[in-house]
């Protein structure tokens, strides 16, 4: 089983995904799963050089859904990032098996709500949010492995009605 | 502060460069400690700017790095925390709109210090690579010798 941590963040890779989870679970590979980043020569070169001693593999949903399975029995540990609720989503719908998502920072953005120090969520959020859950996948809130891990619909009563 | 020549350089050089700008941008507040620690060596610091990644999506600290060089002319450094942290990705992004501008990352306290010394005396392609050398120099091991 290669899948450690999939994990939704719209800083992609950074500090504590390299350092934080990095350290406690010791990935080989993080796959960042952006359409944005993936049609760019620049910024994948940017995220593929980012993790030093680490393969980064830069794909697009389509691409990272048609691998999620084959990755699953690679040897080593593997994280995946995505940067927002609607890509996890979007990633389902194309046939990635993910059972349980780390919540791990959706910044503040214009028209978003406070759930915590790292999560603010518009309609729309809650919306793919919804439909994850719906699905029966778990939405943990947690930025780092030291601070305690919560469901998103337990942070967020909007969710749970 | 008024010490701009390089007490190792030679003193006889002519200033070639304007200044080289600098901004720190780091993790929570670590970046103003960093000029707080090294005014109280050096006295008063100017033309640095700082900035913290605290609470910002890529998108806000793109554009908060992006606001804070848009003013340079002649290029500039970079300095953040560390590789493939969000400071150093995100300005690598925003550097890239503008001219030319070199990341620095593992900013530490002597490699400030060395900033501040120098910015007046080389051009940043050539300052950037100083300060590497002069903040990897600084990490040394001094181990206890028994009494």
């Amino acid at each position: 089983m290669s899948w450690a941590l999939h994990r939704i963040d719209d800083r992609l890779i950074h500090g504590q995904v390299l350092v934080a989870w990095g350290a406690r679970l010791a990935p080989v590979r993080i796959w960042v799963v952006d359409d944005g980043v993936a049609a760019s020569p620049w910024e994948r070169e940017l995220f593929q050089d980012a993790a030093p001693g680490i393969e980064v593999r830069v794909a697009s949903v389509p691409e990272a859904a048609a691998a999620h399975a084959e990755e699953a029995a690679a040897p080593g540990a593997a994280f995946l990032l995505v940067r927002d609720l609607g890509t996890a989503r979007r990633l389902a719908d194309a046939g990635a098996a993910v059972s349980e998502w780390n919540v791990g920072g959706l910044h503040y953005a214009p028209g978003k709500e406070k759930v915590n120090d790292y999560v603010y969520l518009n309609a729309r959020d809650r919306d793919d949010a919804r439909a994850l859950l719906l699905a029966g996948v778990r939405l943990t809130v947690q930025d780092v492995p030291a601070s305690r891990a919560q469901t998103l619909p337990a942070l967020d009563p909007a969710l749970a009605s | 502060m008024s010490a701009t020549r390089d007490p190792e350089g030679n003193p006889g050089e002519p200033p070639p460069v304007s200044r080289v700008p600098a901004l720190i941008v780091t993790h929570a507040d670590l970046a103003e400690a960093l000029v707080r620690a090294a005014e109280r060596v050096v006295g008063r610091i100017e033309d640095v700017t700082l900035l913290s990644n605290e609470g910002l999506s890529r998108a806000d600290l793109e554009q908060a790095i992006d606001t804070s060089v848009k003013g340079w002319k002649q290029g500039g450094l970079l300095l953040t925390d560390f590789w493939g942290g969000s400071c150093h990705t995100c300005g690598a992004s925003a550097a890239r709109r503008h001219g030319e501008i070199v990341i620095v990352t593992g900013i530490n306290l002597p490699l400030l210090l060395d900033y501040v010394y120098n910015r007046d005396r080389l051009a940043v392609g050539d300052l950037a690579e100083r300060l590497q050398a002069k903040g990897r120099d600084s990490i040394r091991v001094q181990r206890g010798v028994p009494a």
